[in-house]
């Protein structure tokens, strides 16, 4: 099995970094680099990456450290006020989903021409009848057409909103 | 990740001024850590991601990120190393959803193109580097970097890359010979 590391790749890489290599370095060393391809490697690498170093942290445009610091205190107190927010929106969508429920239930239990129409749509429904089903639904809408308008109304709003506020959030 | 501040946030200032936003650090040690470490993070970053407005995006968040960590640091150098991994994973998360646009370094790429003058030669070289990178993975560059531009331990390489030091060697080595014979193994490389 080859060997994938040397006893000297340190101090050849340390040479480099120091910014030594390959002229302030004894010739020693320069003769085990040029015999050990370990040691070859990491000086070409490391060489060429101290060239590119140099460039890139010439280059380089980072945002004042005063800048960076107050960004992230604005952000992380954005993040802190969304946090404390969430579970409050969250209990306040389950309350009026709850509302939603019991209403619907009260109304459910409490309205004959509602649960007549319900025995009227299961009995349909058993041989279901497109042109019966029509009928039904447009009976519901002769009789009670704003409050069937009502609902339907909340069957598409209520989701809508519910979608408005989350996006929101 | 960060955005330029518009007037709305100067007035929300004042309104999140009560929230209090919890840093591993106070203001005074940030700056110093900050100014010690991020121009070659910054260019750590621009290496990996081959893309310097990436770069710049990516070296705020990852400081944001570190002073939100809820993290205790021995030293500086146990820092240096939670700031590298936080930036090395956040380069990863970027490179994936971005998966679309590759190869992510081109040779045409030109993360070294404002230098002038003086530095032509730097650059050059430095163009070198960026098209012999391109044909490396994005692990291969990172690591290669931290080690040999760097001067990372293996153990401080292999906390930033999530790896183990048993594995580190072995790639290192093997990314080293491909990137030595990419550059075409020219050991008197340096600022000669």
């Amino acid at each position: 099995m080859k060997p994938v590391e040397c006893e000297f790749e340190a101090e050849v890489l340390g040479t480099v970094l120091q910014s030594r290599w390959p002229d302030r370095v004894d010739a020693q060393l320069r003769a085990h680099v040029a015999s050990c391809p370990i040691c070859s490697e990491v000086a070409s690498v490391a060489g060429a990456f101290d060239g590119s170093l140099e460039a890139l942290r010439a280059s380089a445009q980072v945002p004042d450290a005063s800048r960076v610091w107050w960004q992230a205190q604005l952000r992380a107190r954005r993040e802190a006020v969304a946090a404390a927010g969430r579970p409050i929106t969250a209990v306040q969508l389950v309350a009026f989903a709850c509302a939603v429920g019991l209403l619907g239930a009260c109304f459910g239990a409490t309205s004959t021409w509602f649960q007549a129409a319900l025995k009227r749509f299961a009995l349909n429904a058993a041989s279901f009848d497109v042109a019966a089903f029509l009928t039904a639904v447009s009976t519901l809408f002769v009789e009670h057409g704003a409050l069937a308008l009502g609902l339907v109304a909340v069957v598409f709003l209520v989701p809508t909103a519910v979608y408005v506020a989350l996006v929101r959030d | 990740m960060f955005r330029d501040t518009t007037f709305n946030d100067l007035g929300r200032t004042d309104a999140l001024a009560g929230v209090s936003a919890e840093f591993v650090m106070d203001e005074e040690s940030f700056r110093g850590f900050y100014e010690r470490n991020a121009r070659g993070l910054w260019a750590y970053l621009a290496r990996v991601t081959g893309d310097r407005e990436q770069a710049d995006d990516l070296l705020q968040e990852t400081f944001y990120r570190f002073l939100r960590a809820a993290s205790t640091y021995e030293s500086e150098s146990h820092r240096r190393n939670s700031l590298y991994r936080i930036a090395t994973n956040l380069a990863h998360d970027a490179r994936r959803q971005s998966l679309v646009r590759a190869p992510v370094i081109s040779a045409g790429d030109d993360i070294e193109n404002v230098s002038t003058g003086d530095q032509a030669g730097a650059t050059e070289r430095s163009a070198d580097v960026t098209r012999a990178l391109s044909s490396l993975k994005p692990r291969e560059r990172a690591m290669l970097w931290l080690a040999y531009a760097e001067g990372a331990s293996h153990d401080e390489i292999a906390g930033a890359l999530g790896i183990r030091v048993t594995s580190l060697k072995p790639m290192l080595f093997r990314a080293r010979r491909k990137l030595a014979a990419l550059l075409g193994r020219k050991p008197e490389g340096g600022k000669s």
